[in-house]
């Protein structure tokens, strides 16, 4: 099948999406002879020499920004990654900090505030995670990107608009995800990365022609923060330094932040390119001054085995599905039935199915070309949090992985009985700070739980089986209820405003506490929450729905990658999808249970259910696609 | 995010009306010393030769035509009447018995400015006071896309973006006009006129989803707010007359309403500012000099707001207008207007909370700019077809415009024409306008035209649902598609008190219209028109979307005037309008479920 002949042919819908999608991702789309390669639905980007870090490139890159840090003066830590959080190097000039602060410069104490004990090569692959994870074909974020989304109000300080689309994503991709892989587990992805994503100015993807290939994470300053005024134009030597090591590796122009709107709002990629040195004069990397932390070594191909990540050859490949293998290339996350007897395969294969069939139809919101399809990844677990499936479309950003899972968990987690009860019993999480020394706690655990219930005065609440999606959450754990209203008093799963900060949340973070700090200091258990229905931590922005069998809790459906809106509308229409094809046998929560039926302080503080986005099909002009549903 | 449409009809209407002086307002009728109390004499002698004269042509003689003497002898010439001079000549008919009730407004009245105000006369003879009082009521229901409240939501179940779209408005407002003038304004502009309008305005607006009237969702669905707005307040001194027709320059300063031109496509606004005008050759031509800043407008009303500093908006205008030029009936106007913005200090807030400064667009970092816009417009008409048409050029730069992020220069360009013929009690109507789009927005030039602040009588002006309502482009920024009464589809924040911004998809309008003098009481309107944008690149980038299409939609409007008093005094207005959505639109909005946008109203015009 080729796309070139869709002016004279009659082409269905899908194949029209096909088509935009092909040429967004410049691929020949199985045409070209490889006859083999059937490409139904969605196209895989086909592994080419040149789309993966070779050593060369990644001394290329360390040293460009070695060369740009001394003719600043800087003395810097820098990481290199791939697509899949593979450390392909880490370098650290002579006379750099070798310990690094984390603060929001809020003046705030508690939660990972002011903790600065943790080495630069932390910072520095964190960054270059959120570089690369944050990134796809189609768009180019940089954790300037990160930054501009998690925070209290988006854009930051334009007070009264609600938190960033992405509130919470920093705690993600922790080494205590029972998802993510451990640096030691050969080359297959998502690697975790220490610290999570990073919002501090500094990392950037990498990319090869039109293809990302990796991130670079830079610390010179010594701080890892984050940018609270996108107003100004920072000259930030973090990011800066960077920036020199993109040189020959630079993001597309048409691709970068600054090209996507999210609600007309564009996003930032970088404030400044004003370089003081010449990326090209770089010395050779065996010249440099400094330690090899990590040695230099090439990336992997993303989408080859290698990676982690390949195309699915199974029931999903009709839908164009990628899936995550392991070091044998076997599925990971194959479709299965519930541990707890409840959803069967076939369930799980047409809910999944039905998922990547609306993400191949639903327009892309963080994407260039205008008009191309959503990549997302889309996790599906049980009533007991196991992981049922994990499916994605080719180009869905890597990040989206371990959140999609997250996701799922957390409606599954806020929906079930058990959570109130689960969440009380749980050790408190231990806060230190400057120098490890301890740090007073906002709450304890049951304390979460009563000020909750407090809140939504009614007793019963987070045991009483009421269905919250991952939105409805979302909404009490910010630090303003209504969301991003200043006046408005702290949502009962936040901190109070008045010592919050992105790296002091509230729950979502206490709960992945004790083990980031764990992490930190060399364990390497899985379970980040003590939570056996949310060992990768929970997510607290939009995009996930749990599910029902009749009134019955059965699991979760978690979908991530693309907007917030779109992740919504993939988990919630492809859930309703998947029940009409099943004849009901596994639904939304009924009405009446869901979490838009509350509203805990009067008029305008309901909660969401979930948001489907304008103008969602890019083959259709239709509106309000969720409605009734 | 929506406001109501709060511009009162009768503001719109003095807005037009206290602009220049129109032509024939001041044409003078006798020579100067007319003006004086003694009489003159109406012939002398029947020995002097009357010399009659048109300004500006030879003298015309009077040749006797032969005289039959069987005929009656001809009449002996007149002879001097005797006269008395009176002291109040304007008292003459108060004298002769003629009383009328002080707020008889349709006679001779002290407040009307028909009789010199006593209490003035101290400052000397002449000085007169002239009071009105315009009461506007609007009543109003519409359909205009409503988002669902992104943190809360009105009701459960709200799963979408597009929610219910019943939006219903009330609108009162009262302007009060007091007028201080010296001068024999009967016969020759007056040596001075001192204006204070002040407008009074309660509105009151209910919608169906929550955050649409107010960001904080907890104020809920209905709102009600009141101001009080300085709408006029001038001193107009009367420089010198510099003819025997009574050609003058005058200077005007305060508050005062101005219009860039005949329809108001760029500027039409009550500023803050200083104007002089006047007029040569006998009326012939007409000049204006303006400095003018914007005022802070009310966000609900729309009404000037004094209380808030003065808007860093700076506005020079130089234009003339010349009669009977390039034919008999028609005027062309020539215009240099130069906009310069510089409301980059800081972020600013509407009273609702939202954030209009800069506009909530591309990266949202504040800006300045500046634009001049070169016009050539005419109206009047040729034989008996009625034209009106304007073209400008807008050249200028945007020093970093929040889409493409960098410094870009403004080209733009803009043409409308109406042309219409009276067939007796009938009026039919052609009307077209391009305003050109962006079609890049990420380069270095800006080419969608916006105006300062327009406010077109135009295509069914506020009849018309596009150019009365104000759409926001939902989930594509704090930015409106339409603006409430205007035709840009310009993505300001807010006309009102938005900055302009020059990348937009522009439009093309093609219309007809009619008006139907049915009884002296009674006018029916009609009016429809295709819209189109011109490129809509710039609303695929902002709602991350492929472009849609550039079909528009039609709008067709219907209304009826009613004075009962075949006056201006009590007018009744109603009239429905709806766009009919076109395949751009339904790419942007929830039409196909929920029909067509449109709008019902009824509005009230009580004049004293």
């Amino acid at each position: 099948m080729t796309v070139s002949r869709r002016k004279t042919v009659p082409v269905q819908a899908p194949l029209k999406v096909l088509a935009l999608v092909c040429a967004a991702l410049m691929t020949s789309c199985g045409g070209g002879g490889e006859g083999s390669a059937v490409c139904s639905s969605n196209c895989a980007p086909p592994a080419v020499a040149a789309d993966f870090l070779t050593t060369e490139d990644v001394q290329r890159v360390i040293a460009q920004a070695v060369h740009e840090a001394t003719a600043r003066n800087q003395r810097a830590t820098i990481a290199v990654s791939d697509r899949v959080g593979n450390i392909l190097g880490v370098f650290r000039m002579t006379g750099a900090r070798t310990t690094f602060r984390i603060t929001s410069n809020r003046g705030v104490t508690g939660g990972l505030e002011n903790i600065d004990v943790l080495p630069d090569s932390f910072a520095a692959i964190s960054k270059a995670i959120t570089g690369a994870y944050l990134s796809s074909n189609g768009n180019a974020f940089s954790t300037r990107t990160a930054s501009q989304i998690v925070q209290e109000n988006f854009n930051p300080r334009e007070f009264t608009q609600p938190s960033g689309p992405l509130y919470g994503v920093q705690f993600s991709q922790l080494p205590c995800s029972d998802l993510m892989q451990p640096a030691t587990n050969g080359s297959v992805g998502p690697k975790a990365s220490p610290l999570g994503l990073s919002a501090d100015p500094g990392g950037l993807p990498l990319y090869k022609g039109n293809r990302l290939v990796g991130g670079v994470g830079v610390i010179a300053d010594g701080i890892y923060g984050l940018d609270p005024d996108i107003t100004d134009v920072d000259q930030d030597v973090d990011e800066l330094i960077a920036v020199a090591a993109t040189a020959g590796f630079g993001a597309p122009d048409d691709i970068r932040a600054n090209r996507i709107t999210a609600d007309g709002r564009t996003f930032r990629y970088v404030d400044s390119e004003s370089l003081a040195s010449a990326p090209a004069q770089a010395p050779a990397f065996a010249a440099l001054a400094g330690t090899v932390l990590s040695p230099v070594k090439a990336g992997v191909s993303f989408g080859s085995a290698a990676s982690g990540y390949r195309a699915e050859t199974g029931a999903l490949s009709a839908q164009g599905a990628f899936v995550l293998v392991d070091n044998a290339n076997t599925n990971r996350f194959p479709v299965r039935a519930g541990t707890d007897g409840q959803m069967q395969v076939n369930e799980v294969t047409i809910l999944v199915a039905e998922a990547l069939k609306v993400a191949n139809r639903a327009r892309a919101q963080i994407r260039r070309p205008l008009g191309v399809q959503a990549q997302v990844t889309v996790s599906i677990v049980d009533s007991n949090g196991e992981v049922l499936a994990v499916a994605r479309t080719p180009d869905a950003p890597v990040f989206g992985t371990d959140v999609s899972l997250q996701k799922a968990r957390t409606a599954l987690l806020f929906s079930h009985p058990n959570t109130a009860a689960d969440i009380s019993a749980l050790p408190p999480a231990d806060y230190i700070g400057a120098g490890g020394a301890t740090v007073a706690r906002f709450r304890t655990f049951p304390q979460y739980i009563s000020a909750t219930r407090q809140f939504f005065g009614d007793g019963t609440m987070l045991a009483n089986g009421l269905a919250f999606s991952n939105r409805a959450v979302g909404n009490l754990a910010r630090p303003f209820f209504p969301d991003g209203i200043g006046s408005g008093e702290a949502g009962p799963l936040s901190t109070l405003y008045a010592n919050w900060s992105p790296f002091h949340l509230g729950l979502q973070l206490d709960l992945n506490y004790n083990a980031i700090v764990a992490a930190a200091g060399g364990s390497t258990a899985i379970g980040c929450t003590g939570l056996s229905r949310a060992r990768n931590g929970i997510q607290i922005f939009p995009g996930s729905v749990p599910i029902y069998r009749g009134s019955a809790l059965i699991g979760a459906i978690g979908v991530s990658g693309d907007g917030i809106d779109q992740d919504d509308m993939v988990s919630f229409l492809g859930l309703a999808n998947a029940s009409r094809a099943l004849n009901n046998s596994i639904s939304h929560a009924p009405k009446p249970l869901r979490a838009d039926n509350l509203e805990p302080r009067g008029i305008g503080t309901r909660l969401r259910y979930v948001q489907c986005p304008q103008a969602p099909f890019i083959d259709s002009s239709e509106q309000n696609v969720c409605e009734g549903l | 995010m929506t406001r109501p449409p709060l511009f009162p009809l009768s503001y719109l209407c003095l807005a037009v009306l206290g602009t220049l002086p129109l032509p024939g307002h001041a044409q003078p009728a006798e020579p100067a010393k007319a003006a004086e109390t003694v009489p003159a004499p109406l012939a002398s002698t029947a020995t002097d030769e009357i010399e009659r004269t048109r300004p500006g042509s030879q003298p015309l003689k009077y040749e006797l035509p032969p005289i039959d003497p069987r005929q009656v002898e001809p009449p002996t010439p007149l002879v001097p009447r005797q006269s008395v001079s009176v002291p109040d000549r304007w008292r003459i008919m108060d004298t002769l018995g003629f009383k009328f009730p002080w707020y008889d407004p349709y006679n001779h009245n002290v407040y009307k400015g028909d009789k010199p105000f006593e209490p003035f006369a101290k400052w000397g003879p002449d000085w007169f006071l002239a009071l009105s009082a315009i009461s506007d009521t609007l009543v109003e229901s519409r359909r205009l896309p409503t988002p669902v409240g992104l943190q809360s939501s009105e009701r459960p179940g709200a799963v979408n973006l597009f929610g219910r779209s019943r939006q219903n408005v009330f609108v009162e407002t009262l302007i009060l006009s007091a007028a201080v003038l010296k001068g024999n304004t009967t016969f020759k502009p007056p040596d001075y006129e001192f204006r204070f309008v002040p407008a009074i305005q309660v509105n009151h607006a209910r919608i169906e989803e929550v955050r649409g009237l107010r960001i904080d969702p907890r104020e809920g669905k209905v709102r009600t707010d009141n101001h009080v707005g300085i709408q006029e307040a001038f001193a107009d001194v009367h420089l010198q007359n510099v003819s025997d027709r009574y050609d003058f320059d005058s200077v005007r300063v305060g508050i005062q309403p101005f219009q860039s031109d005949f329809r108001g496509f760029v500027f039409q606004d009550v500023p803050v500012g200083i104007r002089l005008f006047g007029i040569r050759d006998n009326n012939l031509f007409q000049y204006n000099l303006g400095y003018f800043r914007r005022m802070e407008k009310d966000t609900n009303s729309g009404l000037n707001d004094v209380s808030q500093p003065v808007r860093r908006d700076h506005v020079l205008v130089a234009n003339v207008y010349r009669q009977d030029l390039p034919v008999i009936g028609l005027t062309t106007q020539a215009t240099i207007i130069h906009n310069i913005n510089r409301e980059s200090g800081r972020d600013y807030y509407d009273n609702n909370g939202f954030k209009v400064r800069p506009a909530v667009l591309g990266d949202v970092r504040p800006h300045n700019y500046h634009v001049t816009y070169f016009g050539l417009s005419n109206d009047g008409h040729i034989d008996r077809w009625n034209l009106t048409s304007s073209l400008y050029a807008a050249f200028g730069t945007d020093e970093r415009h929040p889409l493409a992020q960098k410094k870009q220069k403004i080209r733009a360009g803009f043409a409308a024409a109406e042309v219409s013929y009276d067939f007796s009690w009938l009026r039919v109507r052609g009307n077209a306008l391009f305003a050109s789009g962006d079609k890049d927005p990420f380069d270095g030039k800006a080419t969608g035209f916006d105006a300062i602040f327009e406010n077109p009588q135009f295509a069914g002006a506020d009849t018309s649902f596009f150019i009365r309502q104000a759409v926001p482009l939902i989930g594509g920024g704090g930015v409106t598609l339409s603006n409430r009464n205007g035709v840009l589809p310009s993505l300001r924040s807010s006309k009102d008190q938005g900055q302009s911004n020059f990348v937009n998809p522009g439009l093309a309008l093609v219309g007809m219209g009619a008006d139907a003098d049915l009884t002296p009481q009674l006018r029916l309107l009609g009016n429809i028109s295709k819209l189109n944008f011109i490129n809509t690149n710039v609303l695929g980038v902002l709602r991350n979307q492929a472009p849609p299409s550039t079909d528009l939609g039609v709008d067709i409007s219907f209304g009826a005037q009613y004075r009962p008093y075949m006056s201006q005094n009590i007018v009744l207005n109603a009239s429905a309008a709806a766009l009919l959505p076109g395949k751009g639109l339904k790419q942007l909005y929830e039409e196909d479920k929920r029909g067509a946008q449109y709008s019902v109203l009824v509005n009230l015009l009580l004049t004293y």
